[in-house]
């Protein structure tokens, strides 16, 4: 905007003017005095100064002024060229005249708009430092007492830093005026320490005077108060701060201060390098952002130093956590315990640990608690205060980072939490009851006591017994404890609790142990009675009491015989005996048992000796429960006092031990159970029945506890074997091995050999395994049919309970042979071969005319011959061609076979050539192959080795020498003109076998298969659909012109006969008929 | 009186004490945090530090050994002290730091109290002037940790030292 400097100054120069006459209005010529200023500190009087020439600068100075016209000017002289003089209510005339000047006298309106209103400038009373906290605190005086009431004073406050006085920070702090000079207070924390560098505070002020019409400013500056770094000092040195404590997140700011000429090489925090800034010649700092907790020993910071060290420890924690869980409770209403969880660790240990106090706000009274920070055991005592029973308590936490507080109301009558019970003794012992005393430390006047007595003892279960006592202050509490077990040993301890607000238990006392006296027995033992073998003696058998019945140790006990009234016999029987012998002879009498101990005897148990005869006694079996055996009766309405179950228990070689059950006269069944009962063992019981006469025995009953397999198969043999039966016997399995009820047998048995490695037969899964079962036990042999002879056979037998099989016996048997069947079968075949010989032999010769004919005619003519057209009918032939059936002619010389097997099947191996076997695929399932035509070989009658003719076909390269019968008969194939008979005719000659198999196919074949079967080597030379007219003697072979008819036999066509003799032969008057002779029939082998 | 085992007792203790030193100044230095570790040569030099002098070897007469002992372990037992009670304010989590000081205190204080027995038995002497090196109350835990880091090398060093000395002159004769 402005263009040039000239201009501004202009502009500056103008302001100026405009401005002193702004702040005053100069009366009269201009000249000395002059520029007449009025400013204000205090709103109460101005302090007015003006310009004077040089010419009037010297001198006195009379002021004058006045407020209104009405008031009398007030004058006076001075010296200077200020004047202080009341604030007027609106304006006021000042006259100044100067002496010795030629212009004496100036005079001057000032408004009050015209008077500036700057406070005075603040006086820093004092700036401390707070090292380990980097903290500075300001004081001033306000100087409110010069100002009207409520005006509103800010404070600007400006720290700087490091010799240059770096603008740190200025704040501005707010105050009200009270009339009153007050000392005001400011505090500031230094993110560097205060020791690294020097700090220097400046203050002003601003009073915001409303009513004030003219001008208001800032004050000036005060004079900068320094508070100087440790970098200042002559010697200063070290780390700074000085072991300072932090919140974990906190940014520190370390700095190390050394001599002048020293260099500090790097800095480290714990393990790690920072980046030093340099403050000062003699001081250079890092900062560390986001301190993270530090071990209990502190983060060492290093200072390097070209010859030395420095060092301080920073202690990064956490502000204590709020404590939770807070619980106070009375252990003896003398002390309050109260415990808290800490929450968060602070991290800070040792004199920076965290600190507890415990205050009651309602007394107003303060605990300080002592914890142990290495054990965590956080708990604080408070005393009991006389009368007084709700406590509300502030547990307050602190560290030197933070602190926090809980709180918790509680009266302390419903948190009683007794101490150990101690002193805990057993007095008044007695064989069913006790006296038991403790001791409880404390004062519980105030409430009842509940103390719960556990009594255990190793017979019984564990009992709870309570009992509500009075409290009392540190006494001894007694309680009674009865229906104790005689002859117990019994633990018992106490704990104890408040009766009418329940808290918590105290802990078990230690347990004291005492034993019960002894009481004579609950009862007589449980008696039974047997007669001996010979009758001539009783045995008395007794069970031992059970341990809640003995009270006390059992030492014997005493058998008494009465009859009626009188004494026959009485003895003692010492433990451990539980039965005793006791001569009678043939009479009886009651016996009594009593069982004796120190206490005194038992009730007396009676039974009598008389056993009631019975009849008719069955035994049956019982079942088996697995955990016991079953037995179930008739009901007897005679037995009027029950029933008495008797068995006996066998173990090993000692004598069986007598035992019994009773049952009352109710009762049908029970499942009688022992720990005696072993599973897979047959066990006796006798049924008894009592009637006030005696007792009779009902019946007898077997049984298993739990049936298990048979242990042993039984033991078989093979009585009998023909070529189609086994007859099988078998032993009984003993009754021990048996371990239940046998329930049968299962003999098995399938074709097989005999072989070590073979499962058994249930296993092998045989389809052919065949089972019976038999369940008749009283048959102890079976006898197997249906089988084949001369075959081995695989036999098992296995016996079965409820509880499963037994393992299994084993045998191989191999059946007879049956000797007619076999002769049957051989003279069969013989008898239907010699019949079909026989059959041939006549059909040959009834039809010998027939056949000359057609094979053997006097003149053979090659044109005619209807034997010679077989190439042109098997091209028009049958398509279906069937398998050669048995006629008369078929054995003559040819046979046909199709086949549908999949692999080849070629009878006469010997008329198989190389080529043919290379032809035929090793699978099979070349469909060729399906119509596969075998052609048998005829008894050559004449043999001819004739090369085989050029040619590059397959066959060609055969090594097998054939005859060449194609060459003869060419000339009469041609003539046909069939496209069928040009593949062949152009063949050559080729094996025989495959031969056979294009002739089949021809009818489909492809160009290329026909090309390929140009190449398959030797072809058959008779028409095969003629071979299906069957005999010569069928309807059609009757006609010389029909052409299927002209066919005789093709095992002339197919044989090395010539079917046109050589010229050596056309003399001949008959046909050579060897070729059909009977020996051939069977020869279909060429001679070697 | 002295019993007729105080010497062996006394060789015992000192070969207890060498045997036991380097461990506990590796633990020390371990609990201090780093660079204490680290750096154990410059931070633990004990240039600086007052140490009594041991100038006695094997050829030095029984006597000397034993007031130099006397006043080696006097020493000790007061460093240690202060050690321990620095390292109970400072580090009161290291439980096996402090028991190690406490148990090697303990050695220190019965040898102390074998060689008066012996020092009084065999040369009459009741009266052995001891110097102790500086407290360390009122310095920074930094200063702390480093004057007890100085004494315990020292200590490794002048403690083998001790220990061989000691071992012809205790040995049973």
């Amino acid at each position: 905007m402005w263009k040039n400097s000239s201009l501004r100054c202009l502009l500056a120069l103008a302001v100026l003017c405009l401005r002193s006459l702004t702040s005053s209005q100069e009366i009269g010529s201009l000249g000395d005095p002059q520029n007449l200023k009025c400013v204000t500190h205090n709103l109460h009087k101005m302090l007015c100064t003006w310009d004077v020439s040089s010419r009037g600068s010297h001198g006195q100075t009379d002021f004058c002024y006045t407020t209104n016209e009405f008031t009398p000017q007030v004058c006076f002289k001075t010296e200077e060229r200020r004047v202080e003089i009341p604030i007027p209510e609106n304006f006021v005339t000042v006259t100044i005249k100067s002496s010795g000047t030629a212009f004496p006298t100036k005079e001057f309106v000032i408004h009050q708009k015209d008077i500036s209103f700057v406070p005075v400038t603040p006086h820093i009373l004092s700036l401390m430092p707070d090292f380990p906290t980097s903290t500075l605190n300001l004081k001033w005086s306000d100087n409110g007492s010069v100002f009207p009431y409520g005006l509103d004073a800010l404070w600007q406050i400006q720290i700087l830093r490091k010799e240059a006085m770096e603008i740190v920070t200025q704040v501005t702090y707010y105050s009200k005026l009270t009339h009153e000079d007050i000392i005001l207070s400011w505090n500031w924390t230094s993110d560097m320490p205060l020791e690294c560098t020097s700090h220097y505070v400046k203050i002003r002020c601003y009073i915001n005077a409303t009513q004030f019409v003219g001008p208001q400013d800032w004050s000036d500056w005060s004079p900068a108060e320094v508070i100087p770094g440790k970098d200042t000092e002559p010697g200063g040195s070290g780390v700074f701060p000085l072991d300072p404590v932090v919140a974990v997140g906190s940014d520190l700011t370390f700095c190390c201060v050394h001599e002048e000429d020293q260099r500090v090489t790097n800095m480290t925090y714990g393990s790690k390098s920072y980046t030093m800034m340099q403050l000062s010649s003699r001081s250079h700092a890092i900062r560390v952002l986001n301190a993270s907790v530090s071990n209990s020993s502190g983060t060492n910071v290093v200072c390097r130093l070209e010859n030395g060290l420095e060092g301080s420890v920073v202690f990064v924690g956490y502000a204590p956590d709020t404590p939770q869980n807070l619980s106070c409770e009375t252990p003896n209403f003398l002390i309050i315990k109260c415990t808290w969880k800490p929450g968060r660790p602070s991290g800070l240990y040792g004199k920076r640990r965290t600190k507890y106090s415990l205050f009651e706000r309602t007394s107003g009274k303060n605990v300080s608690c002592e914890v142990n920070e290495v054990n965590r055991d956080h708990a604080c005592g408070f005393p009991v205060l006389p009368d007084k029973k709700t406590y509300d308590f502030i547990l307050g936490v602190s560290n030197p980072i933070g602190q926090a507080q809980s709180s918790l109301l509680v009266d302390i009558t419903q948190r009683v939490h007794p101490k150990t019970p101690e002193k805990l003794t057993v007095t008044g012992n007695n064989s069913t009851s006790i006296q038991l005393r403790w001791f409880i430390d404390g004062s519980f006047a105030e409430i009842r006591l509940l103390c719960q007595i556990e009594i255990s003892s190793s017979r019984f279960e564990r009992k709870l017994h309570n009992v509500s006592v009075p409290g009392r202050k540190s006494s001894t509490y007694t309680a009674q404890l009865s229906a104790l077990h005689p002859d117990t040993k019994y633990q018992f301890r106490v704990r104890c609790s408040a009766a009418d607000h329940f808290w918590r238990w105290s802990d078990w006392s230690r347990a004291v142990e005492q034993t019960t006296s002894e009481a004579p027995p609950a009862r007589g033992p449980d008696i039974w009675r047997e007669r001996s073998p010979s009758g001539e003696s009783l045995i008395v058998f007794w069970k031992p009491l059970s341990l809640s019945e003995t009270n006390g140790k059992i030492v014997s006990h005493e058998v008494s015989c009465y009859l009626l009234e009188t004494l026959l016999e009485h003895k003692v029987v010492f433990e451990p005996s539980n039965s005793t012998e006791i001569k009678l002879g043939k009479s009886d009498c009651v016996i009594s048992v009593v069982a004796r101990n120190h206490a005194g005897s038992s009730p007396p148990s009676r039974i009598t000796s008389v056993e009631i005869p019975s009849d008719n006694v069955t035994t049956d079996q019982a079942v088996a429960m697995g955990n016991g055996i079953n037995i179930s009766w008739d009901s007897y309405p005679n037995m009027t006092c029950g029933y008495i179950v008797k068995w006996c228990h066998s173990s090993g070689s000692e004598p069986c031990s007598v035992d019994w059950q009773k049952f009352p006269s109710n009762t049908t069944n029970a499942v009688i159970k022992s720990a005696l009962f072993k599973p897979g063992v047959r066990y006796n019981f006798s049924l008894y029945g009592c009637k006030s006469m005696g007792y009779q025995l009902l019946k007898n009953i077997t049984g298993y506890m739990k049936e298990l397999p048979p242990k042993t198969a039984p033991n078989f043999i093979v009585e009998e074997t023909s070529s189609d039966s086994i007859l099988v016997k078998w032993d009984d399995i003993p009754i021990e091995e048996c371990r239940g009820f046998l329930k049968g047998y299962l003999l098995s048995f399938a074709k097989g050999e005999k072989d070590a490695l073979k499962p058994r037969l249930s296993e092998s899964g045989n389809p052919e395994l065949k089972v019976n079962n038999i369940t008749d036990l009283t048959k102890k042999s079976m006898k197997i049919l249906d089988l084949q002879g001369k075959t081995s056979y695989q036999l098992e037998l296995q016996a079965y309970t409820a509880g499963g099989l037994s393992p299994p016996n084993s045998l191989y048997v191999v059946t007879k042979e049956d000797s007619v069947g076999l002769i049957i079968a051989i003279l069969i075949p013989v008898a239907v071969v010699v019949l079909l010989g026989v059959l041939a032999s006549i059909f040959c010769y009834r039809k010998r005319e027939w056949i000359k004919e057609t094979f053997y005619p006097e003149i053979p003519n090659p044109e005619n011959s209807k034997a010679l057209q077989f190439q042109r009918n098997i091209c028009e032939g049958n398509k279906t061609l069937k398998t050669l059936e048995m006629n008369p002619c078929t054995p003559n010389s040819v046979e046909v076979v199709e086949t549908q097997s999949a692999a080849p099947k070629i009878e006469d191996t010997e008329m198989m050539s190389p080529a043919a076997e290379t032809t035929v695929p090793e699978d099979g399932s070349d469909s060729e192959m399906e119509n596969h035509v075998v052609v048998s070989y005829c008894p050559p009658i004449i043999e001819e080795e004739i090369s085989n003719p050029p040619t590059d076909e397959p066959g060609g390269s055969s090594q097998v020498v054939y005859i060449d019968i194609q060459s003869m008969y060419q000339p009469q194939i041609k003539p046909d003109g069939e496209p069928e008979i040009d593949i062949v005719t152009t063949a050559g000659y080729k094996p025989q076998m495959q031969l056979s198999i294009s002739a089949l196919k021809i009818e489909g074949h492809s160009p290329v298969e026909e090309e390929l079967d140009k190449t398959a080597g030797y072809r058959p030379q008779a028409n095969t659909n003629t071979w299906n007219m069957g005999t010569p003697d069928s309807p059609g072979s009757a006609e010389s012109n029909n052409e299927n008819a002209s066919f005789g036999s093709p095992c002339s066509i197919n044989s090395r006969q010539f079917l046109l003799p050589p010229k050596d032969d056309e003399d001949s008057p008959k046909p050579i008929n060897t070729g059909w002779s009977f020996t051939h029939f069977f020869q279909n082998k060429p001679n070697d | 009186m002295c019993r007729s085992t105080v010497q062996e007792q006394t060789r015992r203790q000192v070969a207890v004490l060498n045997a036991t030193a380097q461990e506990l100044f590796s633990l020390y230095l371990k609990c201090q945090g780093e660079p204490f570790s680290s750096e154990s040569d410059k931070l633990c030099n004990p240039a600086g530090i007052f140490f009594p002098a041991f100038r006695v070897n094997r050829t030095s007469e029984r006597k000397e050994v034993m007031v130099a002992m006397y006043k080696l372990f006097a020493f000790l037992n007061a460093s240690l002290g202060n050690i321990t009670r620095d390292q109970e304010e400072l580090n009161p989590m290291a439980k096996e730091l402090l028991e190690r000081l406490h148990n090697t205190t303990k050695t220190t204080r019965g040898l102390i109290s074998n060689l008066t027995c012996l020092l009084c038995k065999n040369y009459n002497i009741f009266q052995v002037d001891v110097r102790y090196g500086d407290s360390s109350k009122g310095k920074s835990a930094f200063k702390k940790k480093q004057q007890g880091c100085q004494v315990l090398r020292k200590y490794v060093q002048v403690i083998g030292q001790a220990a061989r000395v000691l071992l012809p002159h205790l040995s049973p004769s």
